[in-house]
């Protein structure tokens, strides 16, 4: 019989939960009004869409869901007590981290360059805020990641990691929804 | 949580990932728009249920699982929706 209780069972901090549900839903919601005023103009969207660069996108994704696999491991690695190798898995995810980084920024210049900015379409509206605010989870992401390799302490990686799979799960929900559907 | 169970999830989540961005770049979606949108938006669902369930090991907590993965099923469905909406209309 298990005698745990709901919210012992739950892996990490009840805070933590709050913040990364909290943040699915802001960023669902975005979504949602993104989906709904995509209804009453379709084809203006998909025109806007074919701007974007889908591969990069793609590539991005596999980026993060590796660093993602890295903060795993790691976790993984502190609980049996390998503390060096798990501050070079956080290491590791945060340099992937930045690499996300590089490339949204020079998908970002790459639309200056070619004259499209926030106002553009409504569709860059929303292209510019969930992506940009995406990126800045992420810009807080790796600074948290680089803080638990210095100072290490189990409890404070376990959170820096969830909010890390976090930002991996508000970028697989952004990415179809905003780059691939069509 | 083994690290065996985290190879396989990543690889999960890079092979789902390829997936949906070959699925973008076909031509599937002059022919089928309402397949292809349904395909990747299940992809995505499938790969937020993976992280949910092995990146944060939401899999460990039986009582929690179920709700968010509910509440993610709620939203996937209503993202599908509403993509379908001008197809449909």
């Amino acid at each position: 019989m298990n005698d745990k209780s709901a919210l012992e069972e739950l892996p990490g901090e009840l805070l933590m939960w709050i913040l990364i549900l909290s943040e699915v839903l802001v960023f669902g919601a975005g979504l949602i009004v993104f989906l709904s005023v995509r209804v009453t103009d379709p084809e203006g969207f998909a025109q806007a869409q074919d701007m974007l660069n889908r591969t990069g996108a793609g590539i991005n994704t596999i980026i993060l869901i590796t660093s993602g696999f890295l903060a795993a491991s790691a976790c993984r690695l502190r609980r049996a007590h390998q503390r060096k190798k798990a501050r070079l898995a956080l290491v590791g995810a945060a340099l992937l981290g930045g690499a996300f980084l590089w490339i949204k920024g020079a998908e970002f210049a790459a639309k200056s360059a070619a004259g499209i900015v926030w106002d553009t379409h409504p569709f860059f509206n929303f292209y510019f805020l969930l992506t940009g605010f995406h990126a800045a989870h992420v810009v807080a992401g790796v600074f948290l990641l680089l803080l638990v390799a210095w100072r290490d302490h189990q409890n404070n990686m376990e959170d820096a990691t969830a909010f890390w799979h976090m930002v991996d799960l508000v970028w697989v929900l952004l990415f179809p929804v905003i780059y691939l559907l069509q | 949580m083994t690290q065996r169970s985290l190879y396989i999830a990543w690889a999960v989540l890079v092979a789902l990932s390829i997936g949906s961005t070959i699925l973008s770049v076909s031509g599937i979606w002059t022919r089928w728009p309402i397949v292809a949108g349904m395909a990747v938006l299940v992809l995505a669902w499938q790969k937020a249920r993976i992280i949910l369930l092995q990146y944060l090991g939401l899999a460990e907590a039986p009582s929690w699982r179920w709700g968010i993965e509910f509440a993610l099923a709620l939203l996937c469905l209503l993202l599908l929706g509403l993509y379908l909406l001008p197809l449909i209309l």
